[in-house]
Parts: C-alpha cells; sequence; structure tokens
C-alpha cells in the first residue's frame, strides 16, 4: 500500500518538480543576468517543450541509434530509481532498501555511462568529445559524493536512507558536516550538467552532446537532466536536511519545502560560478575537495565516537 | 487539437534563431540577443530560424547552405543587412534589424501560415559506399576504405604524450557561434587537445565591436556564465547613447564573485606579453575608463593553439578585440587559401 | 522482495516515459525522415572529414587508474560505516591509516601529472 502511494507520489513529484526546476532555472538565469524575474517563467518551460514536440528529430549521419534512443530514457529511469528509495514520511517510500545510498551510488556510476552514450551515439565531433570529457570529471565527482554520504550514514549506522533521516531527528546533517552539504550539491550540479560542472553540454562546445540532437530527442533529454536534478533535491533534503522532520506541518510538506530550497540553490550556483577547464577541474577535485571529503569523514567519525 | 495547442505554445515562445554572422554584422546579433522575443541558439539543430546578419563572403556560401540544411523542420531564412545569397528560397523573410521581424516570422512559422523551407542541397549521401572488404567497409585491413560513405581517422603522433592514436581533423567554422564569426579553422585534435592548427580564413572585420564591455562579454559564455554575459552586453549597450560613466561596481563585484579570472590558466594564451587573464584585467580597467591599449605585437592564432585542451583553445580564440584578431589571421604560416 | 518490484516499477515506469516522449513528436507536424544533407554532423558551415568515432586519446587515461583504487575502497567502506560504532575506535583508526595510505597515492599521481591533461 504505501508502496503504491509512494510510487504515485515520487511520480508527481518528479514531473511537477521538473517544471519547478526548470522555471526556477529560468528565474536564476534572469537574476544573474540583471533581469527580474517574471511570472511568464512558469510558462516558459512548457512553451519550450512544445518548440521541441514540434519540431522535426534529425537523425545524425550513421548514428548509433539504439543508444541514441536509450541514453535519455535510461538518464530518466536512473532518475527514478534513485529517488525511490527516498522517504516521503516515516513508511512512506517505494522501496526502504537497507542499503539505499549504495543503490544512489549505484544511479550516479551509471549516470556517467548514459551522458557518455548520449554523447557518444550521434557520431558527430562536438557530442563526442563532450561525453569523454565529462567522464574525467564525473567519476572523481562520484568518489566525493560516496565519501560524504558514508559520512552522513556513521550516525545512522545504516545504509539506508530512513534510518539516515531517523537520525537526524535532533540534529541535521547539514549542522552537524556542512561541508559533506557543499560537497554533494557539487555533486549534484556534476549529474544534472549543469553551471561550474557541466562538462557535457557546455557552451563551449555548442551545446557537448545535445548538439546534435533535436525535437523530441531533445525534448527527452532536457526532462530526464530535470528529473535528475529533482532526485538530487530529494536525497540532499534527505541526507542533509532532515528529511521529514520538522514542526508544525506534516512530514511530507517539509520534505516538499526543503526539496524547493535545494533546486532554488542549485539554480543559483548554475549561474553565479565559472566553470574550470577540465584539466584545473580535475587537479582541484583530487587534490582539494577529495582530502576535504577524507576530512569530514574523520571530523564526523571522532564526534560519532565522543558523542555515544 | 493537440497539435493546434502545442503550436499556440510554440508561437508563444521566443523565437529560437541561430544567427550566422557575417561583416559588420556582430553589434546587430549583439543587440538582438538582449530582446525577450528572441532566443539564440548554439546549434542549427535547437533553432527554427537561421539569421544571416551582414554581408557573407563568396567563399562562405557553401557553408551558409551546408548549416541552412542543418536545421530541423520547421525553418525559415532571415536577411539582415544584406541581400539575399542566390540559391535561397526566394527572400520572403527580408527583415529591418527589429526584434519584433523575427518574431512575426517566427509566429507565423509555428502556427504553419508559413512554410518549411526545402532543402538547398542534393539529397544524396557524401560517398558512395561500395561495401567491399573484410568488414564490408570498402577498402583494406580493419579501418581502411569509406565505411557507410566516409573515411575513419587515421593514428599519428601526439605532440603531449607520444601515444600514437587517431587524429581526427575537424574543419570549423565560419559560423560557429563559439568562434568569432568568419574565423574558420581547421583543427587537427586527438581526444580534445589540438595537434595543429590552420586558419583557412580569417573573421570578418566588425567595426565598432572593440568595447572592452563587449569583448569581455564574449568570453564568459565559454566560461558558462551566460547571464553574466547578458549584463555586460547591456552595460555596454547602455552607455552608448548617453556616455555617462555607467555603473561598474556591481558588474565588476558579480564579476570576481564568479571566479572567472580564478577559472582561466595562468599563462594561456600568452600573446605581445600578456596572457588571457592579464587582457581581461585589461578590459575591464578599460571599462572603468582606463586609458589602456592591447600592446602592439605581430603573431598568428595559428600558432597559438596547437598543445592547448579544447575549451582553452575556445578561450583563446575569443579574447581578442575584433581588430586585433583579424591581424593574428593576416599573417603566417595559416593564411591558405579561403577568400 | 516488495522493494526490489517497486524500484523495478519505478525504473521501468521512467524508461517507458522516456521512450515515450521520443517516440510521441514524430506523430506531430514534422516526423518526416532525415535527409542526407540534413544528417551531415554539425561544424559550424565546415564539411566533415571523416567519421568522429575514432580511438579516441582520452587524456585523463591515468587517472582512471587511480579512481579504481579508491572505487574498490569504497566496497570496504560501506560495511565498515554499519558497524563503526560498535567496533569504536578501532575501526577509526584502521580506516585513517587505509585512508592514508591511499593519500599517499594521491600525491604520487599529483606529482607524476596524472590530473593534468596528458
Amino acid at each position: 500500500m504505501s508502496a503504491a502511494a509512494g510510487l504515485a507520489l515520487l511520480f508527481g513529484v518528479m514531473a511537477v518538480g521538473a517544471w519547478l526546476a526548470a522555471a526556477l532555472d529560468r528565474a536564476a538565469l534572469a537574476l544573474a543576468a540583471g533581469r527580474r524575474p517574471a511570472a511568464a517563467m512558469l510558462v516558459a518551460p512548457w512553451r519550450q517543450g512544445a518548440i521541441h514536440l514540434l519540431r522535426q528529430r534529425i537523425r545524425t549521419e550513421r548514428p548509433d541509434a539504439m543508444n541514441g534512443l536509450l541514453a535519455p530514457a535510461c538518464y530518466l529511469l536512473l532518475a527514478a530509481a534513485g529517488m525511490s528509495v527516498v522517504p516521503f514520511a516515516p513508511g512512506l517510500v517505494v522501496a526502504d532498501l537497507d542499503a539505499g545510498i549504495v543503490l544512489w551510488g549505484a544511479c550516479e556510476a551509471l549516470t556517467v555511462v548514459v551522458v557518455f552514450l548520449h554523447g557518444w551515439s550521434a557520431n558527430a565531433p562536438l557530442p563526442l568529445i563532450g561525453g569523454y570529457r565529462y567522464v574525467a570529471i564525473g567519476l572523481p565527482a562520484m568518489l566525493l559524493s560516496m565519501f560524504v554520504l558514508i559520512a552522513a550514514a556513521l550516525p545512522a549506522q545504516s545504509l539506508s536512507v530512513s534510518a539516515i533521516v531517523e537520525s537526524q531527528a535532533s540534529v541535521w546533517n547539514a549542522v552537524r558536516q556542512p561541508p559533506g552539504l557543499v560537497l554533494f550539491l557539487m555533486l549534484g550540479l556534476s549529474l544534472t550538467l549543469r553551471g561550474p560542472f557541466d562538462y557535457a553540454d557546455a557552451a563551449d562546445l555548442a551545446g557537448g552532446t545535445s548538439a546534435e540532437a533535436s525535437g523530441p530527442a531533445q525534448a527527452a533529454w532536457q526532462v530526464a537532466r530535470l528529473a535528475m536534478l529533482v532526485s538530487v533535491s530529494a536525497m540532499t533534503a534527505a541526507v542533509f536536511l532532515g528529511g521529514y522532520h520538522g514542526p508544525w506541518l506534516p512530514g511530507p510538506a517539509w520534505m516538499l519545502l526543503k526539496m524547493i530550497v535545494v533546486l532554488a540553490v542549485l539554480a543559483a550556483a548554475t549561474h553565479m560560478f565559472a566553470r574550470l577547464p577540465p584539466a584545473r577541474m580535475l587537479t582541484l577535485l583530487w587534490t582539494l575537495l577529495l582530502p576535504l571529503s577524507f576530512l569530514v569523514l574523520a571530523l564526523v567519525g571522532a564526534e560519532v565516537l565522543l558523542w555515544s | 487539437m493537440a497539435v493546434t495547442g502545442a503550436s499556440w505554445l510554440a508561437a508563444s515562445a521566443p523565437a529560437p534563431v541561430y544567427p550566422a554572422v557575417g561583416a559588420d554584422g556582430l553589434a546587430a546579433v549583439e543587440a538582438l540577443s538582449l530582446h525577450p522575443a528572441v532566443s539564440l541558439q548554439a546549434s542549427p539543430r535547437h533553432a527554427s530560424l537561421l539569421l544571416v546578419c551582414g554581408r557573407i563572403r563568396e567563399a562562405d556560401r557553401p557553408a551558409l547552405r551546408r548549416l541552412h540544411d542543418q536545421l530541423p523542420h520547421p525553418r525559415a531564412t532571415l536577411w539582415w543587412r544584406t541581400e539575399p545569397v542566390p540559391g535561397f528560397p526566394a527572400a520572403s523573410c527580408v527583415g529591418d534589424d527589429r526584434a519584433d521581424a523575427v518574431r512575426a516570422v517566427w509566429r507565423r512559422l509555428a502556427t504553419g501560415a508559413l512554410g518549411s523551407e526545402a532543402d538547398l542541397l542534393p539529397d544524396e549521401p557524401p560517398a558512395p559506399w561500395r561495401g567491399k572488404g573484410d568488414h564490408g567497409q570498402g577498402g583494406e585491413g580493419m579501418t581502411g576504405g569509406k565505411p557507410y560513405g566516409r573515411p575513419m581517422a587515421m593514428t599519428d603522433e601526439d605532440c603531449r604524450d607520444g601515444l600514437a592514436l587517431d587524429a581526427y581533423t575537424a574543419r570549423l567554422g565560419p559560423f560557429l557561434p563559439i568562434l568569432p564569426p568568419g574565423l574558420r579553422l581547421e583543427l587537427t585534435i586527438q581526444g580534445d587537445a589540438i595537434q595543429s592548427a590552420r586558419v583557412p580564413s580569417p573573421p570578418y572585420p566588425q567595426a565598432g565591436s572593440d568595447d572592452p564591455l563587449r569583448c569581455i562579454a564574449r568570453l564568459l559564455p565559454l566560461l558558462g556564465l551566460a547571464g553574466l554575459a547578458e549584463r555586460f552586453r547591456r552595460a555596454a549597450q547602455g552607455r552608448a547613447p548617453d556616455l555617462g560613466a555607467p555603473d561598474l561596481g556591481a558588474l565588476g563585484r558579480a564579476l570576481r564573485r564568479s571566479g572567472a579570472l580564478y577559472a582561466i590558466p595562468p599563462g594561456l594564451g600568452g600573446f605581445a606579453g600578456e596572457d588571457l587573464r592579464a587582457r581581461l584585467r585589461r578590459w575591464w580597467a578599460q571599462a572603468e575608463g582606463a586609458d589602456l591599449r592591447a600592446p602592439p605585437g605581430e603573431g598568428c592564432l595559428a600558432d597559438l593553439l596547437p598543445g592547448l585542451e579544447w575549451s582553452e583553445a575556445m578561450l583563446v580564440a575569443n579574447s581578442f578585440e575584433p581588430e586585433i584578431l583579424m591581424r593574428l589571421c593576416r599573417a603566417g604560416p595559416g593564411d591558405g587559401d579561403g577568400s | 522482495m516488495a522493494d526490489i518490484a517497486g524500484i523495478a516499477i519505478a525504473g521501468i515506469a521512467a524508461l517507458a516515459i522516456g521512450l515515450a516522449l521520443q517516440g510521441f513528436g514524430s506523430g506531430f507536424g514534422f516526423g518526416a525522415a532525415t535527409s542526407e544533407p540534413q544528417k551531415v554532423p554539425f561544424l559550424g558551415g565546415g564539411d566533415p572529414v571523416s567519421h568522429a568515432w575514432q580511438r579516441y586519446h582520452a587524456r585523463y587515461y591515468p587517472m582512471t587508474l587511480l579512481f579504481i583504487a579508491f572505487e574498490m575502497e569504497m566496497m570496504f567502506m560501506y560495511p565498515w560505516a554499519v558497524v563503526f560504532l560498535e567496533e569504536g575506535m578501532k575501526a577509526m583508526v584502521e580506516m585513517g591509516m587505509f585512508l592514508a595510505i591511499l593519500s599517499v597515492g594521491i600525491l604520487y599521481g599529483w606529482r607524476e601529472g596524472v590530473f593534468r591533461w596528458q
């Protein structure tokens, strides 16, 4: 019963969240450009979607058609599968896995594959470069997230997302390990190909992996990116912001509010910070951010041992 | 029914335009990018209108035809500040320089009142595929011949680590929006590192486009800062008529906060004793009113690019005032065929 | 079992939506087949010399070896996180040693320049 309710909630939240995320992204771009966000930005994603669906789908010369078709669909699959372990209220979850964050980690890893295949499938140079380049940054970014997720699992003594949420009844992980939250948000940008971590669909490749995608194929890819963004925001809210815990309001309402805050932060970060050339980012990830995640783990470990 | 609803929705969206910029057309396109009724696209696959703005060299006409055919249906062409190139469909939309005109064409196209333009090039594969050889590729061995009408990239020495993997030759431009308009680059790349570069034709002259704020605005999108770039373009636009000192304080703070200076590797794109970071700093100082000039120097763009990684190379190619870039493309071994 | 079924249903439904979305448009407006000049890869007007698929020179290949070391380490960290509190200081010191050894690997790789685009 709760699984069925969870499924309905999952897809409902994903659909509404993707729409909201697209609108927030436009608002953030407007703010970065010094314009005032307008109410029309709520309609803009639908207008864009209509353009995509009315447009012809172009097949490039000798493409890998199967992977081209599967890449956006599998991206969406990974977003849904990753979000299915996130509880919206006690017991209101699609799958209360004992190893929830392991499943999430698997979804992160496969996202790298899916984005690569999207770049690969067109048999065109700009998408191909985007696909290969993304792998270089996607891999270490994934390591970051696993370290901070394990640090979040330490106080809960469990790999289940529900248990991690329960362990935050008194103190949120965002308070206990703030650098972990920041590192996880960076991973969110990387998983959804956004802003400073957009090495796949970047402007210096005229759109990168989606430079050759037109019409419905482009619509599916953008929807999948937004769905993954919603999935990331749900995971962030659950693991770092106390999930459904909060006074006065019912649990799911808190969860949704926190997700919206995370979406807004990610949208703002997308348009605020410059993207480093990939070699520079690779060095930064391995020599600064990864050791920082070790440090988070050590500090949380020490704190948990002293606390109990 | 659903189609009608969708086309009504689409028609109310900003017009998706792919700009092909010719001589002295850059300023008009940059002004157009600030208009809310238009959204400029980086790839023709995401656009419905091909906007040709400024006079096009005769040598670039085949490229324009190729580009036209790469737009998905429904599509239309607009001509600004130039006569339609012969061979294109009857010039139904020679617009004046107004975003409203673009929008009107887009509305008619989206609702079906304006028919989609047909291909200009013949519908035939680039080369006949003969289907011979061990793997049906039409040649000898594993990688010879022309599989499906095109050859494969072949191995070559690498300038960074000496591994002999495939060298891919990309003929970029003249209408690639990540390069200055008109610039053709023939890059041989291994992976995403540039092995050698050639400049078959220089960029188009752009009179009065050397405003430092505009120069910064052309660099920022490559760093993922499209919003900030728009702010710079608007500031440049705004200070032309009244000549009063614009409020650059907030703009400077946003630029520093974005980390753009940190993102650019030190020492990248050194030319005339000034690397890319220094150029960006100089542009900013010029915008604030400092009486600085680009240091004099002779060189060749084709010599600046080899050895760089792709995104670094694109940054370097966009880091010169149009006038200086013209000079960099004229001299040296890069000056081959083309215009 | 119900958990696995839930994830499978969510995944399959998402996959179906993703595929349907791409098939959706073909009934609309221009579902037309792509002509040969439309298929040519986009290079801003330039014509491609060869196929894009190639023995691609991935510049970060030494980094991927370092990555494998860390990815393997994750396998040990998952169970470690669960028993961390029971084992106490011992678990802390053990993982600290393990991470310290791996960090030497990062330093060595850094010195060898594996994070540069080789």
